[in-house]
């Protein structure tokens, strides 16, 4: 069997979490605008926002597993990752519903099924004229917080990788590099499925999810794949 | 730096009350300022022919624009520590820098919006901006304040790999992300439209006709945080500090395990539990909108 080279390898993984953050994007119901004004499912911020608010949590709960586990196993620096970006996305998909409910005085309602999947709840009579839907129903909330865990995952995956990469050239300020760089493969992977799903998308069970993931999988692979490259480049740099 | 339980314990309450402060400030300096998806309305309002005194600073998105401030504020910070200051002197020097740049953005954003709808014949009021600035700024300031206290903490007590620039910048861009998901909601789903009949739902060819009356005189932005003070804020806060307290609580007792995640998912699951029976309520509580109108429809 033919050995792989371990930037080779560390390339790959990079190009994986970037699409699995991608991926991960279009599980979170962002509702953009109108959901601030209760006039569309999901929270009410935009997708970009959203995703890198939660995936970055999840990266300062991976790196200080990684500081102070440096044993620590690749699934477990992913797990962390992962586990701080549901806990952050849970607490505000939360608070965002306390407000709705008792703040603007609206039942949860999504507009793209006619009965919720988990429960089985009616939503269509809850929708109010004039607009899509408005809440955070239990659908769109499970498939939020499924989409902070994988993004969380991904995000633990580049730091990860990064880290192996950097830390036997410059073993001091190796976190400080792998973080800038692990938000900034953030951002570019949350941008991408922007322009797929047009601003608003309510989960797993929105049309549109299976309409656009295939394309923005793929774009966000080769991205990610570029992004992985530079990440070794910029590595000889550092052989001073 | 190694510390028992209850010391842990004790560091870890105190940063979940610096993030609920941070995440309640937050939400009503982006409301005071009116910044985010609500401005939209605000924006919208004089094409509509509802000429308004609200305030308009949509520097950017919340996030990135909370993000700067407190990476300002934490740069500034680690300067002085450099130099021996203090650490409250130089977090509250490098806070107040922070809200500095932030007040410049707002006052050129504000009259840059305000100038360019200048053919929808909005005035640009002087003293609203004379007013306003230095509140946004006060609100920014104890936000900052609380942030780059939190990254302080995790910086040098708890020993976080990051620096603590780069923890204000990310606190900073999760607090802008749950203040524009929660407690922009407040103000602009509620308190930009109270003239409508509460629980209506808001249709959307409301767009752009916010109330502009105030409970006496006409409405300004001051007003508005009066308002989103009372919920918005407070459940930013909670939002926050739930993040930063459920988030590094199933380590700090269980240790860098496995279990400690799965107690982090247990957490998830209480919060996803706790929303199904916010929604079960709210449904029994306000009814289906449509079934009400057949119902109606069948009386007469």
């Amino acid at each position: 069997m033919v050995a792989i080279d371990p930037n080779l390898l560390y390339v790959l993984l990079i190009a994986i979490s970037g699409t699995l953050i991608c991926a991960a994007v279009h599980f979170i119901p962002v509702g953009g605008a109108p959901a601030a004004m209760a006039q569309a499912t999901g929270i009410g911020t935009g997708t970009v926002e959203l995703a890198a608010g939660s995936g970055l949590v999840g990266l300062i709960t991976a790196s200080y597993m990684y500081a102070y586990e440096p044993l620590a196993s690749m699934a477990l620096v992913m797990a962390a990752g992962a586990m701080g970006s549901m806990v952050m996305l849970a607490s505000t998909m939360f608070a965002g519903s306390l407000v709705y409910a008792y703040g603007v005085a609206v039942p949860f309602a999504s507009a793209q099924v006619k009965k919720d999947p988990i429960t089985g709840q009616r939503q269509d009579t809850y929708i109010s004229k004039g607009t899509q839907g408005q809440g955070i129903p239990t659908i769109c909330f499970v498939s939020g917080v499924v989409g902070a865990g994988l993004g969380g995952a991904g995000g633990g995956l580049i730091y990860f990788s990064l880290m192996q990469i950097y830390t036997p050239l410059i073993a001091a300020s190796a976190a400080a590099v792998a973080g800038v760089f692990t938000m900034g493969v953030f951002y570019v992977n949350s941008v991408i499925p922007s322009y797929g799903v047009g601003g608003t998308i309510e989960g797993v069970h929105d049309p549109k999810f299976r309409r656009v993931i295939g394309k923005d999988v793929f774009t966000s692979f080769a991205i990610s794949l570029l992004c992985g490259i530079v990440a070794v480049f910029i590595a000889q740099g550092m052989m001073v | 730096m190694v510390l028992d339980l209850t010391m842990s314990m004790a560091i870890l309450a105190l940063m979940g009350a610096l993030a609920t402060i941070a995440g309640c400030l937050e939400d009503l300096e982006s409301d005071v300022g009116s910044q985010s998806n609500p401005n939209s309305q605000v924006q919208l309002a004089p094409q509509m022919g509802f000429l308004h005194r609200i305030y308009n600073k949509a520097i950017s998105g919340e996030p990135i624009s909370n993000g700067l401030s407190a990476v300002i504020a934490g740069t500034v910070t680690s300067v002085l520590l450099n130099e021996k200051y203090y650490a409250v002197t130089a977090i509250v020097i490098g806070a107040f820098v922070g809200a500095i740049i932030l007040a410049i953005y707002a006052t050129t954003s504000y009259a840059g919006r305000v100038a360019s709808q200048t053919r929808f014949k909005q005035p640009l009021y002087m003293d609203i901006m004379r007013y306003t600035t230095p509140t946004i700024m006060a609100h920014n300031f104890i936000m900052n304040f609380c942030l780059v206290a939190l990254a302080y903490i995790q910086y040098e007590v708890l020993g976080y790999p990051f620096t603590i620039p780069f923890l204000a910048l990310i606190w900073g861009i999760s607090a802008g992300a749950i203040g524009s998901s929660v407690g922009d909601v407040h103000y602009g789903g509620e308190r930009e439209f109270q003239n409508r009949e509460f629980g209506c739902g808001l249709n959307t060819a409301l767009s752009g006709r916010i109330v502009r009356k105030a409970e006496s005189g006409l409405r300004n932005s001051i007003d508005n945080v009066w308002f989103c003070a009372k919920f918005g804020g407070p459940a930013t806060g909670i939002a926050l500090g739930l993040t930063v307290f459920f988030s590094s609580w199933p380590t700090t007792i269980w240790g860098y395990t496995w279990t400690a995640m799965g107690v982090g998912v247990i957490v998830v699951a209480v919060l996803t539990i706790l929303n199904r029976l916010l929604e079960i309520q709210v449904k029994n509580a306000y009814g289906p909108y449509k079934e009400e109108k057949n119902e109606k429809e069948a009386k007469a």
